[in-house]
């Protein structure tokens, strides 16, 4: 990657979109500190990021990371038991998050036998639930169906909406960036570059079904499209 | 009829006709009328009447070492053996699972103590511990150990690097890293080997019963004992006894196995 420079503001959706392999992830694992940039630096609130893992950052991973011996409650605990919060807290602080999630009944249910879905809706409450700052995402939808993944971003909207956390939402799909997010960074092909910083004009709160429908969706849908075509274009052009 | 009872009808059916051909066969004489001479002769593998009758004598309490005490001295040996190795298994495949140099160092002694037949070492072993409980259990112990080592070796190293991500993520220190997230990695290959392990550490015990003689006890002790005195009869008693020890001892942690890996699909299917 070379001379990505971007900002996300608090509050802000941010979604990083961009031709595979072009570095939306490492991006994330910067922010994350998973990852130390060679050169440049990460701020969060004009700090530079440390090589740790910020404890106000939540991470939502494309794989699969629910503890698989854990029981839903018992991993949608984990952060708030490392954090050392009080049992009674704890149980009422998950029962509220698993009600929030329409986990209620799943409690004691351990991930395998739980739908892609529901297993990361576990990861989503799981993070959400120490009530990080800022969240990362890094295509945790990926994985799942259509239906699946629109009943998840209706659920992701409503839980954000309510509290208005800072997210960079990393994803190759142009729908679910438009959906979601406030503004969308497009990346260039390797060697990853910012292509563009564009602005998503629908306002809140969105409807995911109806949103589809909508002629501003599809206005939206077509820019990015263009800003997208143009760096395939490019690319096709040099090769030739 | 239902599958299950078909399949339990058969498996009787099978051993009664074992038996009753064992039996049968070991009755018939050679020549007629001449004594101690048969076509299979009972003195070597002896007969099914034989041995439930030996069975019921050694069982009672008019001999001076009974069957219980035997079995109850192999069973002893066998859970410590297993329950020792276990753990120190346990903790050293975590211990090298988790610090790649010590591994690196340390594989060519692992390997090479490994590739020595474990029996070789009953002979050294006697000569250390002596013939009685101990000598039996650091037998089992020697082969257990490497078992449940290598297996929790692999499940340290093995755990998924992005689940330690996400708990660091969560907030874990390395501690909570440890006891969260590589421990029960880990013990999921650990739990895996047990059942192996129970049944090397009869095997261990049984080993060393085979030459530690009376101080040691076990059934081990009666097969050299029915060895010595020719008595086909007495080994068949030991050796039924074992196999019933082994099966007993296998499903119990086979249960616990299951029990303790309910979270994992591969064991849901069947129910405990």
């Amino acid at each position: 990657m070379e001379r990505a420079a971007f900002e996300v503001l608090e509050g802000e959706f941010v979604a990083i979109v961009g031709p595979s392999g072009c570095g939306k992830s490492t991006i994330l694992n910067m922010i994350g500190g998973l990852v130390v940039p060679s050169s440049g630096a990460v701020l969060i609130d004009g700090a530079p990021v440390e090589a740790r893992a910020p404890r106000h950052v939540g991470y939502v991973f494309q794989k699969d990371t629910v503890f698989p011996w854990r029981t839903v409650a018992r991993n949608i605990a984990l952060g708030l038991e490392y954090r050392g919060v009080a049992a009674p807290e704890r149980a009422r602080r998950v029962r509220e998050a698993v009600a929030l999630a329409g986990l209620a009944g799943f409690e004691d249910a351990f991930p395998a036998t739980l739908s892609g879905g529901m297993r990361q809706r576990v990861a989503l409450m799981r993070t959400l639930v120490v009530d990080p700052e800022i969240l990362l995402m890094d295509e945790p939808f990926g994985a799942l169906d259509t239906h699946t993944k629109l009943t998840l971003h209706a659920e992701l909207l409503r839980l954000w909406e309510a509290r208005r956390q800072t997210v960079v939402f990393v994803t190759h799909d142009l729908s679910e960036a438009i959906t979601l997010a406030d503004r969308i960074v497009v990346l260039t092909r390797r060697p990853g570059r910012v292509k563009a910083v564009h602005e998503v004009k629908l306002t809140r709160p969105r409807d995911v079904i109806a949103l589809r429908e909508s002629d501003e969706y599809a206005g939206e849908y077509g820019q990015l499209w263009h800003i997208l075509g143009e760096e395939l274009a490019e690319h096709d052009g040099r090769r030739t | 009829m239902t599958e299950r009872a078909r399949v339990t009808l058969w498996r009787v059916a099978i051993l009664i006709a074992l038996l009753s051909a064992w039996e049968w066969l070991t009755g018939i004489k050679a020549i007629s009328r001449t004594p101690g001479l048969y076509w299979i002769d009972p003195f070597f593998i002896s007969r099914p009447s034989a041995i439930a009758r030996r069975f019921v004598y050694l069982a009672s309490g008019e001999v001076r070492l009974s069957l219980w005490a035997m079995a109850l001295s192999t069973v002893q040996s066998t859970l410590w053996g297993f329950v020792v190795g276990v753990s120190t298994g346990f903790a050293a495949g975590l211990l090298l699972g988790r610090h790649e140099r010590l591994a690196r160092v340390l594989e060519p002694y692992i390997v090479a103590f490994n590739s020595l037949p474990r029996i070789a070492l009953v002979p050294l072993i006697t000569m250390v511990f002596g013939f009685g409980l101990l000598a039996k259990v650091v037998l089992a112990w020697t082969i257990v150990f490497f078992i449940v080592f290598f297996n929790t070796f692999q499940g340290a190293r093995g755990v998924d690097a992005d689940l330690v991500h996400s708990a660091r993520f969560l907030g874990a220190g390395e501690r909570q890293i440890m006891r969260t997230v590589i421990v029960p990695s880990a013990l999921a290959w650990t739990f895996a080997a047990l059942t192996p392990s129970i049944s090397f550490a009869l095997i261990g015990v049984v080993v060393g019963e085979l030459l530690g003689g009376e101080s040691g006890g076990g059934l081990g002790y009666l097969i050299t004992q029915s060895l010595g005195t020719l008595n086909a009869a007495d080994m068949m008693v030991a050796l039924v006894s074992l196999g019933a020890i082994g099966i007993v001892m296998a499903l119990g942690i086979k249960h616990v196995e299951r029990r303790l890996l309910r979270w994992r699909p591969e064991y849901r299917t069947e129910r405990a």
